[in-house]
């Protein structure tokens, strides 16, 4: 309700502005997925180092145009997140300011869906870097696959609970983890995944 | 970006930019279970490279079993061809749900323009890329391949002439000169060659005068190669005929000598060490610890990227003066004359690259009294044993009376078999027409021959029963790719190997050839307009490529790996010998067209 609101105000306040045109409907065939790697992964307040995109277009994953960014040493990078991404200081050092990088990211997403995986979490962390730098928060329509993994599991298995792993989903699906411990791998398999998904309802829509 | 493997041809004929645009422009797509990715008409939009999953390659306008004519798995590529035509000819339909990359159509041809090698990948036929594969293995291998692959030419010496009127005197004093070993010299037919061996015997042993010309000790018959003939074909030739240097002969002027030191400094292998063992060897106990070197001996050859052609070539060479000696030392010197010992099957055609079953047979001179040959022939089945060749399982061999008689005797046999055409007779006329002379008189052999061709080649309806067997066990291609256990691997002797040796056997028995070698058959047929040069050139580099996985199999076997030696396991291969393999076997599966379609093997 809130962020519904905020929404309503964010385009109204933008809309004749640079970012207008990321407030209208989209009405194209392609969707974006999104996956950043952050500081202090889980805990609500870490900073994105790597951010990555690649767009869906049909049944394909266009990973010919995909986007691969790394954010410049942040404040919050912490040995435990060095050996978490195998990023060192020294590797973000030749990466791209924040502020940077998001404007690429709204440049490569426009108004297209987002996909993602916990979706939720990954678009607080940019919107904590978006909101003080352009004044809005992404307002793009979103898909959370883990959402829609956890749908499917129940409806398959009532029994099991509890928030799904990214691996163990990929595995369930028999998705191929794609270039694992990298931004772009992650949007990449979770693109994969929710191809698979998507067809699986198909599927189920058709038989029903 | 994506993990994708590069390193394999064709991507590895590209260099890092190219293959930078390649990662670069990848797309990812999943087939369902069933889809068709690819129809046959359809223009070729895009190349695919598989990532997980099977695809299955059909042809439309067949049906049943015959439909499929291809299967890809995880790391093939598939559509280029399509690109290349115009449009595809086969339908692709996934058999499992396939993840696959595609590389699109305007990339690729971009590609091609600017790699010409990774284009002309896509154009080559089976031979080109055997070539690639060896030329792959080369690179990756060890220095020796180098070696291998050297050419007679390059390791030649000048050659010294003598003129007809030299003396010996004249001829001592040129190689003391010279520092050679070997002169040639010019006769009234030739050339003909005069060795330091040569002249210590003429002037010590047969007190021939110094002034005497030396051409009335020298000798005629020489033993020649060409210079682009491989160093390693020199080599056979030097086992197989006992001498220590061959001429290089072009265009019937020589133009070098190749010695064997220069040779074996050239390769300082184990080859020529073993054939001095076996040469030296004056007992069995010696002769059997120089055959028990034969495994590591091919083990090394292959290693360092020998053709299996030549391998074959020089253990065949081998074997048969291991089995020559044995002879020698078992039979009476009285029967060599009017005797002949034949070896057939594999060893006959030199096809055989670790030892194989004792398949032997003996011609004896009409009216030979030989009182004690049973026990005699006994003996030499056993010494074999203790050699290394086990005994024959269907027991074709000399200790057995059936596969020894006299030249009428032996007549009367194939005019049996002829004349019965079931499958034990048939099979007995084929193991004999791949029959060679080991020891003993060999023209005992050849008279047989000929008479077997004489009784055979033109009977129609003999050769199409002869034929029939070649159709017996269907190619494996519907398999490929799907199996997960060793044991369920491809059959590479009934799918692959028999049907191209038979076929071809067929097909010289037809036309009179005489020559045992499958690859040789191939070239005589050639030769004789019964096959053209470039299907015979796949058919014989498709019969190598099933030689030499079969040949890693069975050296895997000697390493005490538990399976089959004659299955191979598709998953085991790398991409790109799944892909010869695909191809020799559609190949085969070609010729057996052919072979059904010449001796009306249709009906029945």
């Amino acid at each position: 309700m809130f962020k519904a609101l905020r929404r309503a105000a964010d385009r109204r306040r933008h809309a004749d502005g640079r970012y207008g045109w990321l407030f209208q409907p989209y009405t194209g065939d392609e969707m974006v997925a999104v996956a950043c790697r952050a500081t202090e992964p889980d805990s609500g307040h870490g900073e994105p180092v790597a951010i990555a995109a690649v767009r869906l277009q049909g049944d394909r994953v266009l990973t010919s145009e995909s986007l691969d960014l790394h954010v410049r040493r942040p404040e919050g990078l912490t040995a435990e997140s060095v050996r978490r991404h195998g990023l060192r200081g020294v590797d973000l050092d030749e990466g791209e300011a924040l502020g940077v990088a998001l404007e690429q990211l709204l440049d490569f997403v426009g108004n297209r869906p987002l996909v993602g995986w916990h979706l939720e979490d990954e678009l607080a962390m940019l919107n904590r870097g978006l909101r003080p730098r352009f004044g809005f928060d992404l307002p793009n329509a979103a898909i959370d696959v883990a959402h829609l993994f956890q749908r499917r599991q129940r409806y398959r298995h009532p029994q099991l609970e509890g928030r799904p792993r990214f691996e163990e989903a990929a595995e369930r699906l028999d998705v191929p983890m794609m270039g694992r411990h990298s931004a772009l791998g992650d949007a990449v398999t979770t693109a994969l995944m929710y191809l698979r998904l998507a067809r699986d309802d198909a599927a189920r829509r058709r038989s029903s | 970006m994506v993990d994708v493997d590069l390193s394999q041809p064709p991507f590895s004929l590209l260099d890092e930019d190219g293959r930078k645009r390649v990662s670069g422009s990848l797309d990812l797509v999943y087939f369902d279970l069933g889809e068709i990715i690819l129809d046959a008409g359809q223009p070729g939009e895009s190349v695919f490279l598989i990532h997980k999953g099977e695809v299955a390659e059909l042809d439309v306008s067949r049906s049943g079993e015959l439909e499929r004519i291809g299967h890809y798995t995880a790391g093939d590529l598939f559509g280029a061809i399509s690109i290349l035509r115009g449009q595809s000819r086969y339908r692709f339909r996934a058999e499992q749900e396939s993840l696959c990359y595609l590389l699109p159509k305007s990339e690729f041809l971009a590609l091609c323009d600017d790699y010409p090698a990774f284009a002309e990948c896509f154009r080559r036929n089976l031979a080109h890329k055997t070539r690639l594969l060896a030329a792959q293995r080369a690179s990756g291998g060890s220095l020796m391949a180098g070696a291998m692959l050297a050419r007679s030419r390059e390791c030649m010496r000048r050659p010294h002439h003598l003129t007809k009127a030299a003396t010996i005197t004249e001829a001592v004093a040129t190689l003391d000169a010279r520092r050679v070993d070997s002169l040639l010299v010019d006769g009234e037919n030739g050339v003909g060659m005069v060795t330091k061996t040569d002249l210590l015997n003429a002037l010590v042993l047969e007190k021939w005068p110094q002034d005497a010309p030396v051409r009335s000790i020298a000798n005629f018959s020489l033993i020649t190669v060409r210079p682009d003939q491989y160093l390693f074909e020199a080599l056979v030739a030097m086992t197989r005929h006992r001498v220590e240097r061959v001429v290089v002969m072009e265009d019937d002027v020589p133009v070098g000598v190749v010695e064997l030191t220069d040779a074996l400094s050239h390769f300082s292998s184990r080859s020529h060490v073993v054939s001095l063992q076996v040469e030296q060897a004056d007992d069995l106990a010696s002769l059997s610890a120089a055959s028990r070197l034969m495994p590591d001996l091919v083990r090394g050859l292959m290693a360092q990227g020998a053709k299996p052609r030549f391998v074959m070539g020089l253990l065949s060479a081998l074997n048969g003066r291991i089995i020559g000696k044995t002879w020698d030392f078992l039979v009476d010197e009285r029967y060599h004359g009017a005797t002949c010992l034949m070896v057939m099957g594999s060893e006959g055609r030199g096809e055989q690259i670790l030892k194989t079953d004792q398949d032997n047979g003996l011609i004896l001179e009409e009216n030979l009294a030989w009182p004690e040959r049973e026990a005699c022939m006994r003996a030499f089945s056993d010494a074999l044993l203790e050699l290394g060749y086990p005994p024959c399982p269907g027991d074709i061999m000399v200790s057995n009376p059936q596969w020894v008689g006299g030249e009428t005797q032996w007549r009367e046999r194939i005019d049996t078999w002829a004349r019965r055409c079931d499958a034990d007779s048939l099979m007995n006329l084929a193991i004999l027409l791949d029959a060679r002379a080991m020891a003993g008189n060999p023209a005992l052999l050849a008279r047989l021959r000929e008479s077997l061709f004489e009784r055979c080649a033109g009977d129609e309806i003999l050769l199409s029963h002869f034929a029939r067997p070649v159709l017996r066990f269907s190619t494996p291609l519907t398999l490929f790719g799907s199996l997960k256990k060793p044991q369920h691997g491809i059959d590479i002797k009934k799918g692959g190997i028999f049907p191209v040796v038979h076929g071809v056997r067929v097909m010289a028995l037809e036309r009179n050839i005489t020559v045992t070698s499958t690859l040789e058959r191939l070239d005589a047929l050639v030769a004789d307009g019964r096959l053209e040069a470039r299907f015979a050139e796949d058919l014989g580099e498709a019969l190598s490529l099933f030689t030499e996985l079969r040949l890693k199999q069975q050296l895997e076997r000697l390493d005490g790996k538990e399976g089959e030696p004659d299955r191979v396991v598709v998953q085991e291969l790398s991409s790109l010998e799944r892909d010869l393999l695909r191809e020799a076997l559609h190949i085969v599966k070609d010729f057996k067209q052919r072979l059904s379609h010449r001796y009306h093997l249709e009906y029945g």
